[in-house]
């Protein structure tokens, strides 16, 4: 069934419909959500709250765009959120992460290069969200820059400039991390 | 060894970061989550209506309290201490039954001056000449 007809019947309160959207989304969400939180529980706790606010606010969509790109907009308010929370409270080091996400090995893809992977991540983590965002956006859902600026609800300049500075300062970490003999070649 | 950007979008390096998935009870969850908060929502909605007729009865209450007690008693007219059928114009005369009771009116006659650029000021009094008495209105 299409997105538009399936959120219309959300908005009348179908419950059946919505969770075809659920489904269609779930996966997508909470790996999208993960690249911020790094936290497998909180990534799922996001997600969750993202498809309730897009039961409860399904009036207030608009078929000017994708379902998708007001999915994701929702789930980035959220992870913006979350971020700002979590610069507030005190850091972890990466190895208390790394066992605390034991939990989430359960649903990970085993990665081709494990050492370039991590440096990438490690990467990742660090960037900053303004960045992170339209470069996970970008590169990792798929979303093209006009999309993204929806999302975001920033200028298409504004985007192409961040996805560019946030990919310049990755590569540079990589080189970086490559030159430093850290990553088994 | 140098990686360049244009190296690292074609490997796509960013899409093979580890992905996660949906714990399998997701949907289930969210679900339940969607049920409580509407029930949640459901009950605010009632208490929140509950309260506003409440505050209104109450404030209606008090109007009611104010009107009987307060301002009744403040009032600059009060109701004639006499029966309603009585006129309380001429208590002083005394009235034989069947009298006919003089009703006093005040007569704005300012309505009655035309403007004074078209005529001049001009009062007309209107008074009985005959002897015999009016027999049209009986007030």
């Amino acid at each position: 069934m299409d997105e538009h007809e399936l959120i219309r019947q959300v908005q009348q309160g179908d419950e059946v419909a919505f969770s075809q959207i659920v489904a269609a989304y779930k996966d997508r969400i909470v790996n999208y959500l993960y690249q911020f939180t790094r936290d497998y529980q909180k990534a799922v706790e996001l997600a969750q709250e993202t498809f309730i606010r897009v039961y409860f606010k399904a009036n207030q969509y608009r078929p000017v765009g994708p379902l998708s790109s007001w999915i994701y907009a929702i789930a980035s308010n959220l992870a913006k959120t979350e971020m700002k929370k979590m610069r507030r409270l005190p850091t972890v080091s990466l190895d208390d992460i790394v066992a605390h996400e034991v939990d989430e090995n359960a649903y990970a893809e085993d990665p081709a290069d494990p050492g370039l992977l991590k440096n990438l991540r490690e990467a990742l983590n660090v960037l900053h969200p303004r960045y992170r965002l339209p470069v996970v956006l970008k590169d990792m859902e798929g979303f093209s820059q006009e999309e993204i600026a929806q999302i975001l609800k920033k200028p298409v300049g504004t985007i192409k400039a961040r996805i560019s500075r946030g990919r310049n300062f990755l590569k540079k970490r990589l080189e970086k991390a490559l030159a430093g003999g850290r990553v088994p070649s | 060894m140098t990686m360049r950007r244009e190296e690292m979008e074609e490997l796509g390096l960013l899409k093979k970061l580890e992905k996660v998935k949906a714990p399998p009870d997701f949907e289930q969850k969210v679900m339940a989550q969607v049920s409580l908060r509407k029930r949640s929502l459901q009950q605010k909605r009632t208490a929140f209506r509950l309260s506003l007729a409440g505050a209104f009865a109450s404030l209606l209450v008090v109007f009611v309290l104010l009107n009987v007690f307060v301002l009744q008693k403040k009032a600059p007219l009060g109701v004639s201490p006499l029966k309603k059928d009585i006129a309380p114009a001429s208590e002083n005369v005394p009235r034989a039954a069947g009298q006919l009771i003089p009703v006093i009116e005040t007569l704005d006659y300012s309505t009655e001056i035309r403007s004074r650029s078209y005529e001049p000021q001009t009062i007309y009094l209107l008074e009985q000449v005959a002897d015999t008495t009016p027999k049209g209105i009986k007030y």
